[in-house]
């Protein structure tokens, strides 16, 4: 497979919320493999444009293609490509939040179990075995019959991960997905991010972890004001021009 | 102040035996209380948590309709919907209904509505992460609220429902106006037989308050069973055997 095939382009997408323009106009590739990595100052529109990649938000303007299929009003009078369900989509993007928002109802095990079950079908002993597979693969098997609420910021996270994984997603968003840990408990989540890289799954981060965001980033993507700033490849971090880039990641750093 | 004896009133002479003497009919009378609420308790629900589904609908001819129906069965007395259902209905539909019919319908009227405002702010108060992790996991809207809405918002109603369930069981003694043979009946009957309203107005009410504590503590038993992880016995010997199923599966995965 050839290193630069797109596997998610957004184009010009713009979204409003009330009467403000939160998005002018997103243009924006991801490479099958590729890590990128989207920051800037709150407020920017990085979690919107994260939002639209799995459709949560739908865009006013523009269009997603992803996998052959269009989504999004398109950019025209009409769109032009193959539409696509949002589920369908979906069902090939994981997506991590800030929050976990894991199911405080269901244990670890079955917070994996019950997506995987209703997603592919099956029987329930299957999805549970998948389930059981990810939670060892995030180092959480151990805590399978624990309820969120038994576990940790950081573990409730990595369950999050592993959820989103169990489905074998094409690509993963994570929205910020260590901004409401505890410092200390920031590292694991981290570790567990950085193994999915290696292994090479196409990622897009929000984050203001910039060490990591350095780490793992080919693709940085600073944003401001509903804009894209600039961006540029895993030397961002050293060789970045843009003055205002240059500033908000010295105050972040 | 005056003393009853110089009015030429008899003595008062609290005759408590009676209650002891006809303690099979005011039970008898509490069971049709409880059998009738019970009915109307489960389709209350029911109708109410299709209610609350109209009321939230993006389609306004529904949730119009089910924010008029909530409004103005919510503000009917218990008393005034048995007369209607059970005098006014007959000659509506040119069918008698029994007086438990009446009953039931009169409850469900009413207390579907209050179930519906119990079912919609329980929806509502699931933190809205919760369905968009069910929307990005590709799971169906059904699914969403079948796997992860209705469980939690059952969990946050359910004290709700407990004290919506007493007021049920107490607005049955207005059925002793159809001729309902409840409690509030039975004690009438042995009233006019022998005229000792404290005596036997002090029984129903003992009986109402007895069963408010018995479905107080049902409710808390229900609502920790509940709980997450659960504290209840039932779900925890329910759980018992989820547990071992997934420590048979921790140790044929690792």
């Amino acid at each position: 497979m050839p290193a630069s095939e797109v596997l998610m382009e957004l184009s010009g997408v713009r979204k409003t919320f009330g009467t403000i323009e939160v998005l002018h106009g997103i243009d924006l590739q991801i490479t099958k493999g590729s890590h990128a990595v989207i920051f800037g100052p709150s407020g920017s529109g990085k979690s919107t444009v994260l939002r639209c990649m799995n459709l949560l938000e739908e865009p006013d303007v523009g269009s997603i293609k992803f996998l052959g299929n269009e989504y999004g009003p398109g950019n025209g009078a009409k769109a032009e490509g193959k539409r696509g369900k949002p589920i369908e989509l979906r069902r090939k993007v994981g997506m991590v939040f800030q929050q976990f928002n894991l199911f405080p109802h269901l244990s670890a095990l079955d917070n994996l179990a019950l997506p995987y079950r209703s997603v592919r079908g099956g029987s329930l002993s299957e999805a549970q075995e998948r389930a059981a597979h990810e939670l060892n693969k995030v180092g959480l098997l151990k805590f399978a019959a624990n309820y969120p609420s038994q576990l940790s910021g950081g573990q409730q996270q990595r369950v999050a991960i592993a959820r989103a994984l169990s489905l074998d997603p094409e690509l993963m968003l994570f929205d910020e997905p260590t901004s409401a840990l505890d410092p200390e408990l920031v590292g694991e989540v981290l570790a567990v991010m950085r193994d999915l890289a290696e292994s090479g799954m196409t990622m897009v981060v929000v984050t203001h972890e910039m060490n990591f965001a350095r780490e793992i980033g080919d693709l940085n993507i600073f944003m401001e004001a509903g804009n894209i700033v600039t961006t540029g490849g895993s030397d961002f971090f050293e060789n970045c021009t843009n003055q205002r880039a240059k500033e908000f990641i010295g105050s972040v750093l | 102040m005056f003393r009853l004896e110089e009015d030429g009133v008899a003595p008062i002479n609290f005759m408590w035996h009676l209650v002891w003497d006809f303690r099979w009919d005011l039970f008898k009378g509490l069971l049709t209380a409880i059998s009738v609420s019970i009915v109307a308790l489960i389709l209350s629900m029911v109708i109410g948590l299709i209610f609350a589904l109209a009321r939230m609908s993006r389609f306004k001819v529904f949730s119009i309709f089910a924010s008029f129906y909530v409004n103005i069965f919510r503000g009917i007395p218990a008393l005034v919907s048995v007369i209607w259902v059970y005098f006014g209905w007959s000659l509506l539909f040119g069918h008698n209904f029994t007086v438990f019919q009446a009953g039931v319908i009169a409850l469900t009227l009413l207390y579907s509505s209050f179930f519906c405002e119990i079912f919609r702010s329980a929806l509502q108060a699931i933190h809205k992460g919760q369905r968009e992790a069910g929307l990005a996991l590709g799971l169906t809207r059904g699914r969403i609220f079948r796997s992860v809405m209705l469980p939690q918002a059952t969990k946050i109603a359910i004290p709700n429902i407990g004290s919506m369930y007493i007021g049920m069981i107490k607005d049955t003694s207005t059925f002793a106006i159809i001729g309902m043979v409840e409690v509030v009946r039975v004690t009438q009957n042995l009233n006019s037989t022998y005229f000792q309203p404290f005596v036997l107005y002090t029984a129903a009410a003992g009986l109402y308050v007895i069963i408010a504590f018995l479905v107080d503590f049902i409710f808390r038993n229900v609502e920790l069973n509940f709980a997450y992880p659960p504290q209840g016995r039932i779900a925890k010997f329910l759980s018992r055997k989820k547990k071992k199923k997934i420590e048979e599966l921790m140790k044929s995965t690792l």
